[in-house]
């Protein structure tokens, strides 16, 4: 997550112009390190924990990702591309990616929109205003275990609270859960209202970090308030957007998992595949389920893929339209 | 006299080495209930037998637990004992890091429930150990059934006998539907069993590794169309997740299902749940398809694997704990906290000698039922590497058949998928 940073200094051409006057000292202090080997000294701890926890199993579920492999019986058959081929060519696979297409879009843009609405409301100086960013961010608390759980209590259909309340109310009890596209649209609700709180904590300091002045002069320049919130306050905070609909991606695409494990564990079945089935579910399964040790791999790197051509897009496209400058 | 003065030291550092023998039991319930009553059991045996510990360890659910075994093992630091789930029997078989326990020493099989042991043995070998087992019945509830005019002492047994009841039933217009049930391959199985049909070729994977499956048979139509029947009329609820049970269970507990279908085991929640929300809870046989006769139920759960790398004395200490932790009064326990079978004909007799049935009838029902099962290859259980595909793909199909697929188109995509699955699991074997 380190790849971009938010910037949230209101003054970003101080800072450059304090990085300015600096930089030549930064060029005698080189002097500081001793030789070439002490600065890979100290990197050699984060290279040694990447090394084992990340590019080590990356480069050996690449090497898995071109056999045959069961895990629990312990073989591997060389089979070249067919894992890649077989996959590419599944009608399943391809249902698949379109529903993770779908679900992250929509995950992203409704996320990021909620939570910007919520946090624009929540950082007005209004009593109690403590109490309601804190419920706000309380369910990102929550894991997904337990959310998953909360929501398939809440959506049974004959028992729980929501149909209870609908049934109630209008006489109706939706199929929450074997309908295809309500169970769609819950995954969805459920994953964007997981993730509110983290988006709502960034939103809320970039928001506190609007320099009061430039709010004003909208004001004395006679904005209305929606006119200041959609051309002052949204401009200043795509930085913090760009961010987050980056991290928001990554979430959608592979922290998904928990809560589609325990609310629908992919279902309901809508054509080819459980029309909650995603990239990292369908890897789940194949992989720690059915024990499809290579077709998994395959499946893994195959997201890399699709990872690495995000972060090309982002940081290729995504930077000219981000606005750092007050 | 010289010999001994050899023969101490020796002797000692046997007893030495004795003492510090630690055998490592991974087991696959983390639930208070289940989890406790086998620490209590290793407490039980560690102080029986001074020198020698058992160290029972939760290691996640089955399948996390098998690939957790798997991978020690290729270490060398595979725990001794094991618990696997009987679906992933073959798996377990194909690891190659197991030894079968007849093989460590002589067990008298003879106590245990025949339909248990012959689910566990292989080619000719009891390969593990019978602990956790359990087979669905009819859970019922009394006080709704006299209510819209049908006899509690009367349950359905049959699939025509529920759709009667049901109709009867929603004719009473109480308000709620008459059967809880999920998609759950589990029973599929069971009702193919019953029929006497081998849901898998070779001998259900017994005698060789299943190619193909028995799906697409009068035997599997007749179960989707049980699904369908009971949907198109309304009778049928459940969560709409595959294999709820738990959810199956709430919908039951709380009186929103005259019916529902599930294992023994969870006797004892639906008790705890009739009792609070105030009705009488009844049990039946499992109701089987119409136009077969009874030919038992496949004995779900799971049993006790002995690790091919643990050395003699731990592999012998470690079945010397599996069958301690299954013996009579053991297995009575178990039976009693659960309402998993016992799996020993001498626990039955001791709990029918303290009247345990007589005060508890609702526990005798599963016991005939398993009881009365006569040993053969469809009851046996399917056995293949993928079987867990294998039922997810089963639990899928059904959903399709509620969601208004026809039967016979559903029943031959079923035996397609079935069928490529069993050959991409057999080609990680050529």
């Amino acid at each position: 997550m380190s790849i971009v940073r938010p910037r949230l200094n209101p003054k970003p051409s101080q800072v450059d112009q304090e990085a300015r006057d600096q930089a030549p000292k930064a060029v005698q202090d080189h002097a500081t390190f001793q030789g070439r080997w002490l600065p890979w000294l100290l990197l050699l701890p984060t290279l040694l924990i990447l090394g084992v926890f990340s590019y080590y199993p990356a480069i050996k579920t690449l090497r898995l990702s071109v056999f045959r492999s069961n895990i629990i019986v312990g073989n591997e058959q060389f089979v070249g591309f067919e894992n890649f081929l077989t996959l590419l060519s599944s009608p399943i696979y391809h249902q698949v990616i379109l529903q993770t297409l779908v679900f992250v879009g929509l995950v992203v843009v409704l996320g990021l929109l909620f939570s910007i609405g919520l946090a624009w409301l929540a950082s007005k100086p209004i009593p109690g205003a403590k109490l309601y960013r804190l419920l706000l961010i309380y369910p990102y608390a929550l894991s997904p275990a337990i959310a998953g759980t909360l929501w398939l209590f809440l959506f049974n259909p004959e028992i729980g609270a929501v149909n209870s309340f609908l049934g109630a109310l209008f006489g109706i009890k939706p199929r929450w859960l074997d309908q295809p596209f309500l169970a769609f649209a819950l995954v969805v609700t459920a994953t964007v209202w997981k993730g509110l709180g983290y988006n709502i904590v960034f939103y809320l300091a970039a928001i506190q970090n609007i320099p009061l002045e430039v709010m004003e002069a909208a004001e004395i320049d006679g904005a209305t308030p929606w006119q200041r919130f959609w051309k002052v306050v949204l401009p200043l905070l795509s930085p913090m957007t760009f961010f987050l609909i980056f991290t928001n991606i990554v979430a959608a695409l592979f922290d998904s998992f928990g809560l589609v494990n325990i609310l629908t564990r992919g279902g309901p079945v809508y054509g080819e595949a459980g029309i909650t089935t995603f990239l990292v579910y369908q890897l789940y399964e194949d992989g720690f389920r059915n024990f499809k040790t290579g077709a998994a791999a395959t499946q893994a790197v195959l997201m890399l893929a699709l990872v690495v051509c995000l972060i090309v897009l982002q940081f290729r496209y995504g930077n000219r339209r981000v606005h750092y400058g007050a | 006299m010289k010999k001994y003065w050899i023969a101490l030291p020796l002797a000692l550092s046997f007893v030495a080495s004795a003492q510090n023998m630690t055998v490592e039991f991974w087991h696959t319930f983390g639930d208070a209930k289940r989890g406790d009553w086998i620490q209590a059991r290793a407490d039980d045996y560690n102080k029986a037998h001074p020198g020698m510990t058992v160290v029972a360890v939760y290691k996640g659910i089955s399948n996390e637990t098998l690939q957790a075994t798997v991978l020690a093992a290729r270490q060398g630091k595979a725990p001794a004992l094991v618990q696997v789930d009987g679906t992933s029997s073959q798996l377990a078989l194909d690891s190659g890091i197991f030894q079968p326990v007849s093989g460590i020493k002589d067990v008298d099989f003879r106590d245990y429930i025949k339909p248990v042991v012959s689910y566990y043995t292989i080619g000719g070998k009891v390969n593990s150990l019978p602990f956790n087992s359990s087979s669905p019945v009819l859970y019922f509830n009394k006080d709704l059934m006299t209510k819209a005019g049908l006899d509690p002492k009367k349950p359905p047994t049959t699939f025509d006998a529920i759709l009667k009841t049901c109709a009867t039933f929603d004719a009473a217009k109480l308000g709620m539907k008459c059967i809880a049930l999920t998609p759950f391959s589990w029973l599929f199985e069971q009702w193919m069993s019953e029929q006497n049909a081998q849901l898998l070729n070779n001998g259900n994977g017994r005698q060789a590794r299943a190619t193909a499956s028995n799906v697409d048979s009068d035997a599997g139509r007749k179960i989707f169309g049980f699904y369908k029947d009971l949907n198109d009329k309304g009778y049928l609820t459940n969560t709409g997740k595959l294999a709820d049970t738990v959810g199956t269970n709430a919908i039951f507990g709380n009186q929103k299902a005259l019916m529902t279908i599930n294992s023994t085991a969870g006797l004892g929640n639906l008790l705890d749940a009739a009792k609070q929300n105030g009705f009488k809870l009844g049990v039946g046989v499992l109701p089987i398809p119409d136009g077969s006769e009874r030919n038992g139920v496949v004995i779900g759960g799971a049993s006790l694997w002995v690790a091919k790398s643990a050395p003699k004395p731990e592999a012998e200490t470690a079945l010397d704990f599996a069958l301690f932790m299954t013996n009579t009064e053991n297995m009575a326990s178990w039976h009693k906290l659960t309402g998993y079978y016992p799996v020993r004909t001498s626990s039955v007799n001791l709990l029918r000698k303290q009247g345990w049935f007589s005060s508890n009838p609702l526990q005798i029902v599963a016991f005939n039922q398993l009881l009365k099962t006569k040993p053969n290859i469809a009851n046996a259980g399917a056995l293949t590497g993928a079987n867990i595909e294998m039922r997810t793909i089963i639990e899928q199909n059904i959903q399709k058949v509620l969601s208004g697929q026809g039967v016979s188109e559903v029943a031959k995509t079923t035996n397609e998928q079935i069928n490529a699955a069993l050959l991409e699991y057999n080609k990680n074997f050529k």
